[in-house]
């Protein structure tokens, strides 16, 4: 597999299908009897931000942190429980659960659930 | 057959916004015929490129956003992400503010303060509607702005006249303002956010390789009643407000263009065609931005979830119309805006441009459904032609004004 290729910034699914995330980020495993292997798939802003450069990476910590969001650490999915669904990853997780969706949680609760109509459509 | 339909009459609607309005009449009222031309290379190279966009869809089952960062990575990602973020937001201010100058035709009111309902409007649709009443229900409304090509028919269209633009002929005076107009018309039809959004469209449509061939016939054939209309525009243009010597520097000048074939009705049907061009492209530019941030860091979206499902996507089209609303209430000449964001867009293009073509090469993603050399030629020449040109023109245009 070419990490690079196949599975970095490759969407990545819920249990139930939903948009979970992006692969943001690889943890590679060093061994001493052996070539290093992948550990794990970040899903998170921080880490995303940090591919840009440190400074962005501290920034957006920061702003984790700040807001109250998150203490800015990703979601780190063993590989093992990475399933290549072809076009997209695919992870037996909720993503309503997971830090993945800190952001998600943290808008809709401070946000979006305070306009009127937030849980309904025509 | 109805999906072509659909397809179609949505396409017409999308075509037509304040952009392809404003610069036809503009073309129409300056240069006469002289940039049929512009139109005709424009409406081509958006025909390939939405072709290419629903062809992207239905083989790899990727939008346009989540191929790009895919296969070029995040960190090339964010330069057109980014670009599409200022494009989007500067037209959907340019569109949001000719809904208010055609409310404004109607009722008087300064357009600045209109902006603010119009605002609203396009919010409480996109919090409360879904995708397909969205669609529809615009591209239907949209049909009014036939009325152009109604107008250029009855005022007895030169056609001599008209096919000999399809030649360039740069007018001995005016070198700059020529090629501005140049630009803006192909920067006003060949809108970046167009591809994002069909292939989003596509995508949620679940469209399959069996969907090919619709998707052929609705690029090529909705593109091309779109670009009708906007000929419709210059024609009239042409052939009312030149041989009045009218140039057009506010939309009151180019509401004129219509009185003289429907009588006390032109007006009123001018602000109307207007304001369903221009609010049915704020909807979906807004859509749009929503899309490809969504599709960019991999959130979820869904236009048919409610708001609080897709918190992060909601909370981008609420930001973008917020956001949007200011310039136009500060005061901000929405035909000036509108031209400066055609500019841009021709200078944006390449960047959203290219990848996509390398996306549309690569066996990854398109297998056997690789374009075609026309195909990459036709795009990459007329994209990079209008960036020479945008590169010359402007300044020129800034100098002169």
């Amino acid at each position: 597999m070419d990490l690079v290729r196949d599975l970095l910034d490759k969407q990545v699914r819920d249990r139930r299908g939903k948009r979970m995330g992006k692969v943001d980020g690889i943890v590679l495993e060093l061994r001493k009897d052996g070539p290093p292997r992948v550990a794990f798939v970040e899903i998170g802003p921080v880490t995303l931000a940090r591919r840009l450069g440190p400074a962005f990476g501290r920034l957006m910590q920061a702003i984790d942190v700040g807001f109250g969001v998150s203490d800015g650490a990703p979601l780190r999915i063993p590989l093992s429980k990475v399933r290549d669904a072809g076009i997209e990853a695919a992870v037996d997780l909720e993503a309503e659960e997971t830090r993945a969706w800190d952001w998600e949680r943290w808008l809709r609760r401070h946000v979006i659930n305070r306009i009127p109509g937030a849980g309904s459509r025509l | 057959m109805l999906k072509v339909v659909l397809g179609i009459v949505t396409s017409i609607g999308g075509f037509v916004e304040v952009g392809s309005i404003s610069t036809s009449a503009q073309a129409g009222a300056s240069f006469r015929f002289r940039l049929v031309w512009a139109l005709a290379l424009a409406t081509l190279c958006l025909m390939f490129l939405i072709e290419m966009s629903g062809r992207l869809a239905a083989v790899s089952k990727h939008t346009l956003a989540d191929a790009v960062r895919e296969r070029f990575g995040f960190n090339f990602h964010v330069v057109p992400l980014a670009g599409e973020a200022v494009l989007d937001g500067l037209v959907l201010t340019a569109e949001m503010g000719g809904v208010a100058i055609a409310l404004h035709l109607l009722t008087g009111i300064p357009a600045r303060w209109l902006v603010v309902p119009v605002a609203l409007a396009v919010w409480l649709l996109l919090w409360f509607g879904t995708f397909g009443m969205i669609e529809n229900g615009m591209g239907l409304l949209g049909l009014v702005t036939l009325c152009f090509v109604v107008a250029a028919m009855k005022l007895g269209l030169p056609w001599r006249e008209a096919a000999g633009g399809l030649v360039p002929s740069v007018p001995p005076d005016h070198h700059a303002s020529y090629g501005f107009m140049a630009v803006s018309i192909l920067g006003a039809t060949i809108s970046p956010y167009m591809l994002n959004f069909y292939s989003s469209g596509a995508v949620e449509e679940k469209w399959k390789e069996s969907d090919l061939m619709t998707n052929r016939i609705t690029a090529g054939i909705g593109m091309g009643f779109g670009s009708l209309v906007s000929f419709g525009v210059l024609a009239a243009a042409a052939l009312t407000l030149q041989p009045a010597g009218i140039q057009v520097d506010r939309y009151e000048q180019a509401a004129l263009m219509l009185p003289p074939v429907f009588g006390r009705w032109g007006v009123p049907l001018f602000a109307a065609a207007l304001a369903v061009g221009c609010f049915g492209a704020a909807l979906e530019i807004a859509l749009n931005l929503a899309f490809a941030m969504a599709q960019a860091f991999g959130w979820n979206w869904d236009k048919n979830q409610r708001p609080a499902e897709d918190a992060r996507f909601s909370l981008v089209y609420t930001l973008a119309v917020l956001v949007a609303v200011v310039p136009i209430l500060a005061g901000v000449d929405p035909l000036r805006l509108t031209l400066l964001s055609m500019a841009v867009t021709v200078i944006v293009l390449p960047i959203v441009v290219l990848p996509f073509l390398v996306l549309m090469n690569d066996e990854h993603y398109v297998g056997t459904h690789r374009n075609g050399w026309l195909g990459n030629a036709v795009v990459a020449f007329i994209v990079v032609m209008g960036f020479v040109l945008a590169l010359v023109a402007v300044p020129l245009e800034i100098m002169g004004s």
